[in-house]
């Protein structure tokens, strides 16, 4: 990375190990212009949230520089200290105060700048609110409630705040700020999408914006530069305004072309039973997906495909009963089902959700028999009263963790004390047990290493070919690859094309 | 404001209230109800002077533990430290004289200070925290009594008539209702808590010290009943009960609840206190003039405070909470 002329913010060779050992980032250079938008892309755990962590001054940096217009300061030790030098940051969720005024939230933290013998001059402080919302065409009412108001006028509101921030710890309303957004899109439908990027770039003559996202197709069309972190290293930069790529080029340099090799291979098999178990007709959720259809055939495995935020994972919370649809018929082995039916209902008619994230699947300070036997109690009942039999959990655990290759020295030790891939292992080991008709699975494999991710595709092909039916959603391409029979792509919540694997890989690598 | 605004601007303020205090059409319900049916007891002086008394006590307690509420926690130990307090006066008065009495606000300070503390450090929920500690503060009172009901004489002056028909505990309470009223609306810290309360992991992201403002207000919920705890001192018979009483700790939660604070925290305040405070001392009032077994009013607080509870959070499933 060169440096750059006229950069704000510069940042030369940051480091950050935890612990000594494991490298959040290393060796990372990146520079922001004034009024310019820079997006800096990854997947999880690529060590994004760690650099602007450390931008913002919730981490002090092993190693490296900070630069303020082309000056070498310190880097910050709290946000207030990062305000001073211009940056400040939108988290992604949790930022929001809801049962604040508008005005209250915008000078949250700063109220000492309108105090007087403790007595808050409100008049003032809502004529400066509605002054900054006016420059910066937020289109709110300072007096309502920030729940009151849209999401994406909500997060506008907040930026509106960090902007408010560096100026009030500069007391100069004309410095330069350089304002992070963490993934500012996670929450908001597809709609509040298009809006709450028309405002930004709205903004740009105002500050200058770190963006901050895995969701492909927003940040080519929104930022001037790109910076690709791959394993807390900086691997690719772009630079929009001169380079032309795609957002395949983009994808390719995200993923890591060497990660896809040591993946589990496996024939697809062809053998499909004809009898449909779930059928999907016009599904529709305004705002998140639009007409939905296919047919799930007995013994198959369909890979939903989008990029984030296309309503993919949607569709299979509706699916699973965790939020509702607005229309559209959703029929499992021949029988409509209500829209509001909720996941345990689901569940009885034989439809298994799965997601790789582990706190919404494990109960961690629990032993792992009792993981796997929440899910399959009536299994361990002793057979003349309804009374569990520790037995016969202690013994269903045994054949989960040998099946599944678990390393641990006993059944009865707690989640905690288990490595990411173990605990993944039970998750898919309880479903095992249960073998229900239907799974539907979500990034089953998230941030786990390549040994424990093979150990848990073959399970699942296993499952799969036993006859359980699949619908997979993953932010991983090479996993549809690999557990699909059929590939759906999806954009902005409707279906664009059907595609086989093969196929879809080839599209995927062209 | 438009001129042409005007006229729509009472009946808006009238509608906003409405939605904002929803209590206030039951207090008004409650009172023509009462008025219809009692008119020669329920519209008297003395049962106007009845409900004012009874409003105080219920402000008195309910004021400090009303701003934790909106903090999204809970105090109980109000009725310990009003307990304890006036035994502490008890055994100072032939020491210290009149200025014993200052002893309360002293032991309220201690006490919100010390369950901040232990609440920020420990994070243990203050409900249990709280209770706890009232049943050691109520321990140590009947100790430090030594089994018998203490009497204290000589301060009178508290609730000396001022003017008729009003209590002047009642006008004493006034100026402690504003204070509380003015923390939680016009200062920073007032805006901490419901911050806080509305959204403690946000609060923190905003770069406010969310330890150092739980254990501040803690710390003022004490202070506010401490200061309370005086007037109630003498306005509930200058005597120090030995036996905890139920009535005493449940009786301020429903004037909370009812008056519109969600125990979830992050709106509300004292001033909706108020408002709940009088709607219960109506309520209670009319229900004894009514001749209602009086067992049976035990009863009916239980099923209130259950009632409010539900009705209060259902209120805030319309919130749009992120």
């Amino acid at each position: 990375m060169t440096s750059l002329e006229d950069s704000i913010i510069e940042i030369k060779g940051v480091s950050k190990t935890f612990n000594g050992v494991i490298h959040a980032i290393k060796d990372i250079s990146i520079a922001i212009r004034q009024n310019e938008i820079v997006g800096v892309v990854g997947e999880n755990g690529a060590g994004k949230s760690t650099l602007m962590k450390v931008l913002v001054g919730v981490y002090p940096p092993d190693k490296g520089e900070l630069y303020y217009r082309g000056e070498m300061v310190p880097f910050p030790k709290s946000p207030k200290e990062a305000a001073k030098r211009g940056i400040s940051i939108v988290y992604q969720e949790k930022g929001v105060i809801p049962c604040l005024k508008v005005y209250q939230f915008l000078f949250l933290g700063h109220e000492d700048k309108y105090e007087k013998l403790s007595n808050l001059n409100l008049s003032v402080m809502r004529k400066h609110a509605k002054d900054i919302l006016e420059e910066l065409h937020v289109n709110c009412d300072v007096d309502s409630f920030m729940y009151e108001l849209p999401l994406s006028t909500q997060k506008m509101v907040e930026i509106a705040k960090s902007i408010l921030s560096v100026r009030l710890e500069h007391g100069n309303d004309n410095v330069a700020s350089v304002i992070i957004l963490d993934e500012p899109t996670a929450p908001l439908t597809i709609e509040e999408r298009k809006k709450l990027f028309s405002d930004i770039l709205g903004m740009k003559k105002n500050a200058s914006f770190i963006f901050v996202s895995h969701i492909i197709p927003e940040v080519m069309e929104f930022t001037d530069r790109i910076h690709v972190l791959r394993d807390g290293r900086l691997v690719a930069n772009f630079d929009l305004t001169k380079d032309k790529i795609t957002e395949e080029d983009l994808f390719r340099e995200i993923v890591g072309k060497e990660s896809s090799e040591h993946i589990y291979k496996q024939e697809i098999k062809s053998d499909i039973n004809e009898e449909i178990v779930l059928s999907v007709k016009n599904l529709s959720k305004k705002g998140c997906y639009y007409d939905i259809s296919f047919d799930l055939h007995k013994g198959e495995c369909i890979g939903i495909f989008g990029p984030a935020g296309s309503g993919k994972s949607e569709i299979t919370n509706s699916i699973a009963g965790l939020i509702n649809y607005e229309s559209g018929t959703l029929t499992i082995k021949g029988r409509d089902v209500k829209s509001k039916e909720p996941p345990y209902a689901r569940l009885r008619r034989g439809i298994g959700y799965f997601s790789g994230e582990i706190d919404k699947n494990l109960f961690l300070n629990w032993p792992i028999t009792k993981n796997i036997s929440i899910l399959n109690i009536e299994k361990i009942l002793s057979r003349f009263i309804s009374v569990m039999s520790f037995n016969a959990e202690k013994k269903m655990a045994k054949r989960i963790v040998d099946k599944l290759r678990i390393k641990t020295s006993d059944v009865n030790a707690d989640c905690y004390s288990l490595s990411g891939g173990s605990k993944q292992k039970i998750s898919v080991g309880k479903w095992l047990e249960k073998s229900p008709d239907i799974l539907l699975l979500e990034n089953p494999t998230i941030g786990i290493d390549v040994g424990a991710r093979n150990d848990i595709y073959e399970t699942i092909l296993e499952m799969n070919k036993s006859g359980i039916s699949m619908v997979l959603v993953s932010d991983d391409p090479e996993e549809y690859y690999v557990l699909c029979n059929k590939i759906i792509f999806i954009k902005e919540g409707r279906i664009q094309k059907v595609l086989n694997p093969e196929k879809f890989k080839e599209v995927m690598s062209s | 404001m438009k001129t042409q605004n005007r006229k729509q601007i009472a009946p808006q303020i009238i509608t906003q209230t409405l939605k904002t205090h929803p209590v206030a059409i039951v207090l008004v319900v409650l009172v023509i109800i009462f008025s219809i049916f009692f008119p020669e007891r329920f519209l008297t002086s003395m049962n106007f002077t009845s409900i004012l008394k009874q409003f105080t006590t219920l402000m008195l307690f309910a004021l400090g533990p009303s701003m934790l509420v909106v903090m999204g926690s809970l105090d109980l130990s109000f009725v310990g430290i009003w307990m304890l307090g006036g035994i502490l006066v008890w055994i100072l008065t032939p020491v210290l004289g009149m200025s014993s009495i200052f002893i309360i606000p002293v032991l309220g300070i201690f006490t919100g200070f010390m369950i901040g503390i232990i609440q920020v450090k420990a994070k243990i929920p203050s409900f249990i925290l709280t209770l706890s500690l009232l049943v050691i503060y109520s321990g140590l009172t009947a100790t430090f009594a030594g089994g018998y009901t203490r009497h204290v004489n000589g301060y009178d002056f508290i609730t000396m008539k001022l003017i008729p028909y009003f209590p002047s505990a009642f006008l004493w309470t006034i100026p402690l209702i504003v204070a509380a009223i003015y923390i939680m609306k016009r200062t920073s810290m007032g805006v901490y808590i419901y911050a806080i309360g509305s959204n403690e992991e946000g609060a923190r992201l905003a770069g406010i010290n969310v330890d150092k403002y739980k254990i501040l207000a803690f710390t003022m919920s004490g202070l506010f009943t401490g200061i309370g705890s005086i007037i109630l001192f003498q306005h509930l018979g200058a005597a120090v009960p030995l036996e905890l009483n139920l009535n005493e700790m449940t009786m301020p939660l429903v004037a909370i609840v009812l008056g519109g604070t969600p125990l979830l925290g992050g709106s509300g305040g004292p001033q909706r206190t108020v408002l709940g405070a009088l709607t219960f001392s109506v309520l209670y009032r009319g229900l004894l003039l009514s001749m209602v077994n009086p067992y049976a009013l035990q009863l009916l607080i239980g099923l209130l405070l259950i009632i409010s509870i539900v009705v209060g959070s259902r209120g805030l499933k319309g919130v749009n909470v992120t």
